[in-house]
């Protein structure tokens, strides 16, 4: 099994996977992670900071509704967005690239056992 | 039972002595004799609720009769042979992710604070797309049974297995004794059961789900109980979206008008007033909920990591929808439930169970017995699924990590592993009882504070550095691990909570309520800090075994796969 592993390891298509890979998955942690934090500090620092204080207006003349809960709504939605889009990223283009690497690795070491 | 100590007396240490002395075993004698009793007051009990409470168990128990026929190795136990499909699991991790915190401490929350207990959706969720964008596929392509697993592919297998095994144990048991004890209020609460006797029955039907259908079992009944979750807060909404219009405007207004804080119900703010609690306590929901070990063990039951981002997807778009929904239950508890007579307590004039019961009344209140009946049974489904998750987690940690790969160093035999499996279950579902018992009528809520500082203290940190980190080694893993889980406990007996609020001290030893920012430093920085400094040929080899583990991770060649019957 190492020699395979080594074998994957030399072959530069894999390390395009894993390039591209942890692109994408390092570009959307970070869209949660900002997302999370802008949440979590925003009710810390309500009503001062800039960032929060539109929070608790209404979203328009005479509704309930604040842009808190509009906010909290979307990013919820965003997330089950997120995930959706790098599943289909993952399981589409990144899945294809991969067995092509493993298969090309596999059929090296056979050839020379 | 009677209680212990006076309310103005120190509770935890109540708890402590009933635990380790003589009176205590008089104390739980006495219990167990009141336990056969019949409840006192027979009104409480609604026919429906018992009746689709009794459904639930018929259809558990023939699962797990069904399940134990099909559990005949180890990796059934524990993986359900890896054979669950991507979506059944994906159901199955929405079951355990969604405790009754999710349905009831929710609605609660927002219940008593308005629009800062939202923090606990939100944020808490935000641990999806982090899961599945830097940990799932790598944990599915390196894992076998726990997370330890992981963790000992490269490390030393004793120190490694003990740190993560000792963790994975009191994670469970903190968890297990919020569950045992929220279970055993709700039961009494709707079924005029008595409190003892609902431990008793979970604590029963938990061994039996978990010691004979092992994960497949523990997997349909997580099946089960999501889609009666969902459903069940799906027809309080439309409930509640109902008298509205299915305008959001409407029910928020309403929720305005009912609320005597008026305007502020819809605001931030009361709940997390100081901005390092703020940082402490979203960190730990973020990067705990992104590592709990009941849940990323659900990674192993499925067949690979293509199947494993499937189960995702269908967890993570089931939870959100989940988590939207609390958007409404918990203004709409405000709105109908809040100074509504029938929900309130005639003496103290406050919420009749407190704010945990604010989602069970709403459904009365939108849908009377029938959805009052139904979600009392969701709620009670809910509870019993989650205990039996964190179960079979703790029973692995024993059976697999400790038995087999430490005591046994890896040479037990199958049978013998899944002997220890059902004993590790039965012990488990007994200490839950206990503590369930022991717990009776405390404060409890600081208790799910201490599951997620360890998922976020050793469980992200260790995971998180072994996958992407060359450089870690077992000394660092070990030294930051414990560091950080003594840190994070030290922290937590100190702080305003249990030091002030349980312990009656004037002021806590630490300021903070949430101890997960400082805990996480130390652990991140004390396993980088002590692997830097490194230099062992132990060491050496470790870092060099990175490469071939890393190809392992990025394409789960050599991982372990289904197993075929």
């Amino acid at each position: 099994m190492q020699d395979i592993y080594r074998q994957i390891f030399k072959d530069p298509r894999f390390h395009e996977l894993q390039r591209k890979r942890s692109r994408l998955s390092w570009t959307l942690a970070a869209i949660v992670i900002a997302n999370a934090a802008w949440y979590v500090l925003a009710t810390a620092f309500y009503p001062e900071a800039a960032f929060a204080r539109f929070w608790g207006q209404p979203i328009s003349e005479g509704t309930a509704t604040t842009w808190g809960i509009i906010i909290g709504l979307a990013q919820t939605v965003l997330f089950i967005l997120l995930v959706l889009y790098y599943i289909h990223r993952a399981n589409g283009e990144f899945e294809v690239l991969k067995e092509a690497v493993v298969a090309d690795a596999l059929r090296v070491a056979g050839k020379q056992s | 039972m009677t209680k212990l100590v006076g309310s103005g007396m120190p509770r935890l240490v109540g708890a402590a002595l009933m635990l380790s002395t003589g009176a205590a075993y008089a104390d739980i004698g006495t219990s167990i004799h009141k336990m056969f009793s019949l409840p006192e007051d027979m009104s409480h009990l609604k026919p429906t609720a018992v009746v689709m409470f009794c459904v639930f168990v018929l259809i558990s128990l023939s699962i797990t009769w069904w399940a134990a026929k099909r559990t005949k190795s180890t990796a059934d136990f524990f993986t359900a042979g890896g054979n669950i499909g991507g979506f059944q699991n994906g159901l199955a991790i929405t079951g355990d992710w969604c405790s009754s915190a999710a349905l009831m401490g929710i609605a609660a929350l927002l219940y008593s604070y308005g629009f800062d207990g939202l923090i606990y959706s939100v944020v808490p969720f935000g641990a999806w797309p982090l899961m599945m964008f830097l940990l799932a596929e790598r944990l599915r392509n390196l894992g076998k049974y726990t997370v330890a697993d992981i963790v000992s592919l490269r490390f030393a297998r004793v120190p490694i297995r003990t740190l993560i095994a000792s963790s994975s144990l009191a994670f469970v048991v903190g968890y297990l004794i919020v569950q045992m004890v929220g279970a055993g209020t709700l039961i009494s609460n709707l079924f005029g059961l008595n409190y003892e006797m609902a431990q008793v029955m979970i604590g029963g039907l938990i061994v039996i789900y978990v010691a004979f259908g092992g994960m497949i079992a523990t997997t349909y009944v997580q099946i089960v109980k999501a889609v009666l979750l969902l459903s069940g807060a799906t027809f309080i909404v439309v409930a509640v979206m109902m008298r509205f219009g299915f305008s959001l405007h409407g029910l928020y207004q309403a929720a305005i008008d009912n609320h005597p804080t008026k305007e502020a119900v819809m605001q931030p703010g009361g709940l997390l007033p100081d901005p390092v609690n703020a940082i402490s306590c979203g960190l730990m929901l973020l990067l705990g909920g992104a590592a709990m070990p009941h849940v990323l063990m659900r990674f192993f039951t499925v067949p690979n990591a293509k199947e494993a981002r499937l189960s995702v997807a269908w967890a993570a778009s089931l939870i959100g929808y989940f988590y939207l929904l609390t958007f409404v239950i918990g203004y709409g508890a405000i709105a109908f439930v809040m100074k509504n007579p029938e929900f309130m307590d005639t003496q103290t004039g406050l919420i009749r169970g407190g704010a945990n019961m604010a989602a069970i009344h709403l459904a009365s209140a939108m849908g009377g017995d029938l959805l009052l009946g139904f979600i009392s049974a969701v709620a009670f489904a809910t509870i019993v699924a989650v205990v039996a998750g964190l179960t079979i987690a703790g029973a692995s940690a024993i059976s697999h990590d400790l038995y087999a790969n430490i005591f046994r160093h890896g040479k037990a035999t199958d049978a013998e592993v899944m002997r220890m499996s059902r004993i590790a279950a039965l012990s488990l579902g007994v200490l839950g009882m206990v503590l369930g018992i022991a717990f009776k009528d405390q404060n409890i809520a600081y208790l799910i504070v201490l599951p997620f500082t360890i998922s976020s203290t050793v469980f992200f940190p260790v995971l998180f550095l072994s996958m992407y980190w060359r450089r870690l080694t077992t000394t660092g893993v070990v030294a930051g691990g414990w560091l950080g889980l003594a840190s994070g406990v030290i922290m937590l007996i100190l702080g305003p909570t249990i030091w002030k609020d349980i312990l009656g001290h004037a002021a806590p030893l630490f300021p903070y309520k949430y101890p997960a920012l400082f805990s996480i430093a130390i652990s991140f920085g004390t396993m980088i800090i002590v692997s830097l400094l490194d230099k062992s040929d132990r060491a050496k080899e470790e870092i060099a075994a990175f490469a071939d583990q890393y190809v392992r991770s990025q394409t789960g060649l050599g991982a372990e796969g289904a197993v075929q019957h």
